[in-house]
């Protein structure tokens, strides 16, 4: 295919993706410009964005959007890397080492269900409020999902390419490079999209209990001081749209480039069918 | 006197001198997980640039054997020597090819071939000028650049063998190596591992159930009972290469190939029913 068509192929895709939320949009749009809906509970799109606007900062001292944002990622993905740095080579072990699982397992399979948001109040008892104890809640909900990815992935990688890598002469860090990493790699990005989508869920409960000044979570729960509906709907609506971004964007692109190619599945496709 | 220090000093062993030195020596060699034994008392000589094939039963622990020369496995009695020497590990002396081929699909049939030389710690270049070797007797020339996943079951099995041969081993494992492929591809597969075999001057040792590929291909063909399992016929194929699968000779041995093998079948039913 031409790389004109791929774009205008891609163009179009992106527009009928779109479209149901433009759909979504105008209905409620309508809905409260006829009055159907009452606009102090719900304000209409146009009125949340013309706040976005003002808290993006294009008109003066209420521009505290981007600051919120920030504040937020930087969390959800410090969190992230370290539920990354602990679960992926735990999840490894416990992978390789039947005895490591049979003792960890019960363990985690009692963790796993449990809403990490849940630690917050002890958390922050031992750390009061703030960017550790939030971290740490982020954390704990990020890192189940990487590890039980990673383990499963380890595991269902079976003994014949090992071996075909061990008949070669291989070491047994042949074996983690060559063999393990690559084939569990699949399981791992799922872990990663499971662990960030859990990190920054936890992370808008853990900001309203804990956040001392910024945050996305923080700036939807003190707007409810002043009733300022639009702000609250202004937060919802970035959580929203930067879960998906992340989601499609950072990890599409991970499968894409991985996976999709190796599996062969039709690069045209875009990654999220 | 063991069995192998017998078969060693055979009176028929007058050629003995001229034969091929032997290769693989089992003797005794048993494998028990547990308190299942597998392989019993497997005592054979293979000699150099041999093609021989295992044949049994459903469960008979031939795979099981195969393994425990690869060195993936250990035997838990007898031992299992390749050049005299007792097998602890695996090594690249003793390639496997699998009947479900075990590609790496991250890797191109290309770097899936270079793998062995890679490992060995060869430069890039150097490995890839090994790899075309095999790629063009295996008939890949042109899907170097294809990832697995794109190629047919036949391809695959191609790869696979390319890939263990790129390693240069003086022995090529074969566990059901044409299991999951068609007949027709199968058919081809065959005809190419023939000639292979003819060109590369390799020991082989093919894991089978099939007595149309054994015959077909093996020069000595060992027949395994029911487990426990030990051999029941150690049966020569003497025939020359490459044979024709119409031929009557070969007909009547894969008649007496299939009579040793129904008799052991029909046993090893009876003690699964329990009778």
């Amino acid at each position: 295919m031409p790389i004109g068509f791929q774009i205008l192929d891609r163009a179009l895709r992106v527009i009928r993706f779109l479209l149901p939320i433009l759909g979504l949009l105008l209905v409620w749009e309508l809905a409260v410009r006829t009055g159907l809906a009452q606009a102090g509970i719900l304000p209409a799109p146009s009125t949340i964005l013309a706040r976005a606007v003002e808290l993006l900062g294009l008109t003066g001292e209420r521009a505290v959007l981007f600051g919120h944002i920030l504040a937020s990622l930087r969390r959800a993905l410090v969190a992230f890397a370290l539920a990354v740095a602990v679960g992926v080579p735990l999840g490894f072990l416990l992978g390789l080492s039947e005895e490591a699982q049979l003792w960890v397992s019960p363990i985690l399979s009692l963790m796993l269900p449990l809403p990490a948001v849940a630690w917050t109040p002890i958390l922050l008892v031992l750390f009061g409020p703030g960017d550790l104890t939030i971290v740490i809640v982020c954390f704990l909900g990020a890192v189940f999902p990487v590890l039980y990815s990673t383990m499963q992935g380890v595991r269902a990688c079976g003994r014949q390419p090992v071996w075909v890598v061990r008949s070669m002469g291989g070491s047994g860090l042949d074996v983690l490079r060559r063999v393990l990493i690559p084939s569990s790699l699949p399981a791992l990005i799922t872990g990663f999209k499971l662990g960030m989508a859990h990190s920054w869920r936890t992370l808008v409960a853990a900001e309203m209990l804990a956040a001392l000044t910024s945050g996305l979570g923080y700036m939807i729960f003190a707007a409810r001081s002043y009733m300022d509906v639009s702000t609250m709907f202004v937060g919802v609506v970035c959580l929203a749209a930067i879960g998906m971004l992340i989601e499609h964007v950072l990890f599409g692109t991970l499968e894409h480039v991985t996976i999709h190619r190796w599996y062969a599945r039709d690069a045209q496709t875009g990654g999220r069918q | 006197m063991s069995n192998v220090e017998k078969i060693l000093s055979d009176p028929v062993g007058e050629t003995a001198t001229l034969a091929p030195k032997p290769k693989i020596t089992a003797e005794g060699a048993g494998i028990r997980f547990g308190s299942i034994v597998a392989v019993e008392d497997f005592t054979t000589v293979i000699r150099e640039r041999e093609f021989v094939s295992i044949i049994g039963p459903s469960g008979c622990g031939k795979s099981t054997l195969l393994y425990a020369i690869a060195g993936f496995l250990k035997t838990t009695s007898g031992v299992l020597k390749v050049d005299g020497k007792p097998i602890v590990k695996p090594g690249p002396d003793r390639g496997i090819v699998f009947q479900e081929f075990v590609l790496f699909p991250w890797r191109t049939v290309l770097r899936n071939i270079t793998l062995g030389p890679e490992i060995a710690g060869l430069p890039r270049a150097e490995a890839e000028e090994r790899a075309r070797k095999w790629i063009r007797l295996t008939g890949l020339g042109g899907f170097e650049n294809a990832y697995p996943a794109t190629l047919s079951g036949g391809m695959k099995q191609r790869v696979a063998i390319a890939r263990a041969l790129t390693c240069e081993p003086d022995i090529l494992l074969l566990d059901e190596p044409f299991g999951a492929l068609d007949v027709q591809t199968k058919n081809y597969v065959m005809k190419d591992l023939q000639d292979l075999w003819i060109a590369a001057s390799k020991t082989i040792l093919m894991v089978t159930h099939s007595v149309q590929e054994a015959t077909l291909m093996a020069d000595r063909v060992l027949i395994l009972g029911a487990r426990p399992s030990r051999i029941v016929a150690d049966v020569r194929i003497d025939l020359p290469h490459p044979r024709d699968p119409l031929d009557q000779r070969l007909g009547r041995y894969r008649q007496e190939v299939t009579e040793i093998l129904s008799a052991e079948v029909d046993r090893a039913m009876k003690g699964e029913r329990g009778q």
